[in-house]
């Protein structure tokens, strides 16, 4: 037997128990008829998630739309659906406050993420994961509380610690610690500061909790190597540790960007957007109040919705930049040891 | 993988266990998700032949001293089905209550979308201007004709009728009303120099108009230049939106109405207010982020002795009282703390003022109307509303309460009831809250560093894009 016909032979054996084994027919179906199930198939398992997005986005996103051409409001509730063409949005864009909202918004997303929601959640997984495993898992925890307690009392919290003397624990003692007047020395004084920090806390531990994750998934073997080659730690970090989760850092990035630029009820249990004229008020904030809620409960839907609408389009926009810039096809290709 | 077994049993046990808890929970109920829980009164359900009819009343009331707002229609609801009984009605009526503190915006609106999602309360009470929108989105009923065959509405004082109307037809029935004073602290006044006879006279001064606003400003950056009171606490208005900003707008001189019921907005008074506010920012009167939302730190301030001049309410004195002053409750309130009218305002109206804001209950618009109105009607007797209006510190709506002693032996109710000779009322305008949203922004820019006339200018711009021609700018 030549060496071409032992080669057949095999084959043969191969195909023969392949198909015993996995039970398939001997006489193989038309390739057509296999994509077609192929394709019923993978729908059949999107159904779901395509019903979802469609309920409870999509939806919603069209009447949404829809809603910003008209004028509905408490005022003229028993007439819903008369439409104002693009009165709202020529309102919205010459608003005298648009641009300090919009600096507001954009000031509180990137301080958050930058400070908070990567840069203290990097730090927190480093640590974390270069202490004796126990203490590790009990500071992250720790960390986790925040993210743990309903927003209502952990702002009240804060609110208990920040606010005006008397009702403020601060502000009874810290002035005059600090040797300053005024009994609205925090949350008065400086309210960013206290919606950065509440918010970051919060953003901190998911960030936290992904970096540790990946961390943790490294090879020892890489870490060992660099310190016998005499790496220091910040060496390990910078040149190994970083690298290695540089997935996870642009997900984080994408994800709490967008999850900042929709949040507000942290903002709105603790400042109201105040004090003052729109000091702490953001985008989010902005479309609630006009939708839902003011003194007298003339309740503008529409024109909420106007500025929902542009929040949800800059948001996308986002999204897409970010999948392009950060090449997010590449970080989730197959790696490319498999295909040798 | 016997390691994950026991793992898996164990996770099961402990989403079994909070399921129990989770059921146990939503079991009760009477509890239907508000924060003061509801309530249902003991109807008589079980008389044979009966026809029980539900009544949901939803009430917005402080903790402890509002909840005779909501609480009430439940006794009333037992002489209701005593009256329908003796009548040979077969019907019976039982009320739920669903009574919180919720923000008035919310509260408002959550109506609002109830009524939408035909799930609205059958009786709901609420600002009485808010009937302007309501009526005119036709979620409440007109009970014009209904209001007469109840005679205990016969007793409700005259003039608070007319918060109930629009176009001459009524919405509502009064269910309180409050007098909105200036507070001083009389302890701080003696610290900054004043004599006990000039701190008795000042009620009268202020009554009289000799005790303008400016005098008010002066002895407050006087109080602050002395350190009676620490910067920024001289004068406070209240820390968000709310009816007394109307009555600076008022004492300015400014008019809100014309003569078809359009609203006006009067650019020179709403200066002359946005200067009041600059003023006192400038004057270290008053912080800048004194605007804060914040009633808790508040009432603190203002209770404790924190501040010499504030505006305030009379409900906010049963408030203070209960649950704020360091000890000695009322007491200590009446040591301390002295009222009058608004001052006048020299070059406004030069007048005193105050500001009324009665409360109505209304019946959405697929109620049994005559049956709400029974039960409302059994809670609007003297002795009913006088425990609600000594407790709560809001003004009797009744005729037969001027000599029903057990309201007037209330002293702080007599005393602050006299500042009424001063009052004025909100409008009951569709357009009036978009109106006082823009308003209030003037306010919030002024005090915000805005110069008082490029407040004006937004506020103006506000107006025209939201009301257009349901606004006249004078």
């Amino acid at each position: 037997m030549t060496e071409e016909q032992r080669e057949q032979v095999l084959e043969a054996e191969g195909d023969a128990l392949s198909r015993a084994v996995i039970g398939a027919p001997k006489q193989p179906r038309s390739s057509l008829g296999r994509r077609v199930r192929s394709t019923a198939s993978s729908y059949g398992f999107l159904t779901p998630a395509i019903a979802l997005v469609i309920t409870f986005f999509l939806v919603p996103g069209v009447l949404l739309l829809i809603l910003s051409f008209t004028d509905l409001s408490s005022s003229n509730f028993s007439d819903p659906w008369n439409f104002v063409g693009l009165s709202n949005y020529e309102r919205l864009f010459t608003d005298p406050f648009f641009p300090k909202i919009l600096r507001n918004t954009v000031f509180y997303v990137f301080t958050t993420l930058i400070f908070f929601n990567l840069g203290l959640a990097l730090v927190l997984a480093l640590v974390t994961t270069n202490i004796p495993r126990r203490q590790g898992f009990f500071f992250r925890l720790v960390w986790l509380l925040p993210r743990l307690t309903p927003s209502v009392v952990y702002i009240l919290m804060w609110k208990r610690i920040a606010s005006a003397d008397p009702f403020g624990i601060y502000n009874q003692f810290m002035p005059e610690v600090l040797g300053a007047s005024g009994g609205n020395l925090f949350l008065g004084g400086s309210p960013w500061s206290f919606v950065i920090l509440t918010n970051g806390f919060i953003g901190a531990s998911f960030g936290m909790i992904i970096f540790t994750s990946a961390l943790m998934s490294i090879p020892d073997d890489l870490i060992t190597a660099a310190k016998v080659d005499g790496a220091n730690t910040w060496r390990i970090i910078r040149d190994i540790k970083l690298p290695l989760i540089k997935w996870p850092l642009l997900f984080i990035a994408t994800y709490q960007t967008l999850s900042l630029l929709t949040s507000f009820e942290y903002i709105l249990l603790l400042t109201e957007g105040g004090p003052g004229l729109f000091t702490t008020e953001v985008w989010a904030l902005t479309a609630y109040k006009r939708a839902f809620s003011s003194y007298f409960g003339n309740s503008q839907w529409a024109y909420g919705a106007t500025w929902a609408v542009v929040l949800v389009t800059v948001a996308l926009i986002m999204a897409i930049v970010y999948v392009k810039i950060f090449k997010f096809n590449e970080l989730v290709e197959e790696p490319r040891i498999e295909n040798l | 993988m016997k390691r994950i077994g026991t793992r898996f049993r164990a996770l099961i046990v402990l989403v079994m266990a909070f399921a129990l808890v989770a059921s146990a929970c939503s079991s009760d109920d009477s509890s239907s998700g508000d924060d003061s829980g509801s309530d249902t009164t003991a109807a008589t359900a079980a008389d044979s032949g009966s026809e029980l009819v539900t009544i949901v009343a939803r009430c917005k009331a402080s903790p402890p001293t509002e909840e005779g707002r909501c609480n009430n229609l439940l006794r009333g609801a037992v002489d209701a089905n005593a009256a329908l009984e003796a009548a040979g009605d077969p019907r019976r009526v039982q009320v739920d209550i669903i009574q919180d503190n919720a923000d008035w915006g919310d509260y408002n609106t959550e109506f609002e979308l109830a009524s939408s999602a035909g799930e609205a309360p059958d009786i709901i009470v609420a600002g009485h201007e808010s009937i302007g929108t309501w009526a005119t989105s036709g979620i409440i009923q007109d009970v014009t004709d209904l209001i007469g065959n109840y005679p205990e509405f016969g007793d409700v004082v005259d003039s608070l009728w007319n918060s109930t109307e629009l176009d001459g037809k009524r919405y509502g029935i009064p269910q309180d009303a409050e007098a909105r004073p200036m507070y001083y602290r009389m302890d701080l006044l003696a610290e900054l120099g004043w004599t006990q006879a000039e701190i008795d006279a000042l009620p009268a001064d202020l009554a009289s108009g000799a005790f303008t606003w400016e005098d008010m400003f002066d002895t407050a950056e006087a109080a602050v230049a002395a350190g009676v009171v620490e910067p920024g606490n001289g004068w406070w208005h209240r820390p968000k939106n709310g009816p007394d900003f109307l009555y600076y707008y008022y004492s300015a001189g400014g008019e809100l109405l014309d003569e078809s019921g359009a609203l006006i907005y009067d650019q020179a008074a709403a200066l002359k207010v946005y200067e009041i506010v600059a003023d006192a920012v400038d004057r270290d009167i008053l912080v800048d982020t004194r605007l804060d939302g914040d009633w808790t730190s508040w009432n603190a301030g203002v209770a404790n002795g924190d501040v010499l001049f504030w505006f305030g309410g009379s409900w906010q004195w049963a408030d203070w009282a209960a649950n704020y002053v360091p000890e000695g409750g009322e007491e200590y309130l009446f040591e301390t703390t002295g009222f009058g009218p608004i001052p006048a305002l020299a070059g406004g109206t030069n007048e005193p003022t105050s500001l009324t804001h009665p409360l109505v209950y209304m019946v959405s618009k697929d109620a049994d109307a005559e049956l709400a109105l029974m039960v409302i009607s059994k809670a609007t007797t003297k002795e009913l509303n006088t425990e609600y209006a000594v407790t709560s510190g809001h003004l009797g709506i009744l005729t037969t309460q001027a000599d029903y002693p057990p309201y007037t032996d209330a002293v702080f109710l007599s005393e602050v009831g006299s500042i009424l000779e001063f009052t004025t009322f909100l409008p009951n305008s569709p357009f009036y809250s978009s109106w006082s949203e823009a308003y209030f922004l003037g306010i919030q820019a002024a005090e915000s560093g805005t110069s008082p006339a490029d407040a004006v200018a937004i506020v103006v711009d506000q107006l025209q894009n939201e009301l257009g021609d349901n606004v006249i700018i004078k």
